[in-house]
């Protein structure tokens, strides 16, 4: 079964998008050797069915405390696995940061701009479009906590590729 | 004027002016990047953290992480 790992930073609701995904059919688990919990689910897709695993909140790749290494050596350990990665929509700039270290792993990514409604209310506008077009991968707007967006997300799985980061580096320019 | 970020008194703003190259990466996770507007919001007594704001979200920082972050503040 293909595996998928809701990574992004903390309280942005990976969580809440996490029960929107599997349902009822959730069991918890600890991870060996450490006091930080992950969550493991499924969810039917389209046309297969994958593990969904709720992976704790990190703001990078390189851990500062106990949960981000978690997450980190999560990452590392599922080479295979498609990562969502969900972001604050109104605190796009702190979430891309990891997203764009994910996407620098080789990994597939579903980029998930959550909480879209507190960024409108913040009057925030955010171009999915362009988006979608510099980084070449998925881009959806959510609100986890109302399930809006979650029906593209499912789809818009199998469209994530890996994507090096060179490529975007050229499409934005490079770094200054 | 420069000073420190763990210098910034409470409701000073100021711009990430320079940040030590081997903690970079570590508070780019944070939001925190030179050019950068932030915030001073709170400071914790003992020589506690730190809480500043950075594109409209609190986050907090070791005084030993802020000292080593230098701002350009107003006046």
């Amino acid at each position: 079964m293909k595996k998928i790992l809701l990574m992004g930073n903390p309280n942005v609701g990976k969580s809440a998008f996490f029960n929107r995904l599997t349902g009822a059919n959730v069991i918890e688990s600890n991870y060996p050797g450490t006091t930080v919990d992950y969550t493991k689910g499924y969810m039917k897709g389209d046309s297969e069915d994958f593990e969904i695993i709720d992976v704790p909140g990190t703001f990078s790749l390189e851990p500062k405390d106990k949960a981000e290494e978690v997450a980190v050596k999560m990452l590392e350990e599922e080479r295979g696995a498609l990562v969502i990665c969900v972001i604050d929509a109104s605190k796009i700039e702190r979430g891309l940061y990891l997203c764009l270290e994910i996407m620098e792993r080789g990994y597939p990514v579903v980029l998930v701009l959550n909480m879209w409604d507190v960024a409108e209310d913040k009057n925030m506008q955010i171009d999915v479009e362009k988006l979608k077009s510099v980084l070449n991968i998925p881009v959806v707007p959510t609100i986890a906590i109302s399930g809006k967006g979650l029906k593209e997300v499912v789809l818009s799985i199998e469209k994530a590729a890996s994507v090096g980061v060179n490529e975007i580096m050229g499409k934005v320019g490079g770094i200054k | 004027m420069e000073k420190k970020l763990s210098e910034m008194n409470y409701e000073e703003e100021g711009r990430v002016k320079s940040i030590e190259q081997d903690l970079k990466n570590k508070v780019a996770g944070m939001g925190i990047r030179v050019g950068k507007n932030l915030k001073m919001i709170t400071k914790h007594p003992l020589k506690g953290p730190m809480v500043v704001e950075v594109d409209g979200s609190h986050t907090s920082l070791a005084l030993s992480v802020a000292g080593r972050i230098i701002m350009e503040v107003k006046r």
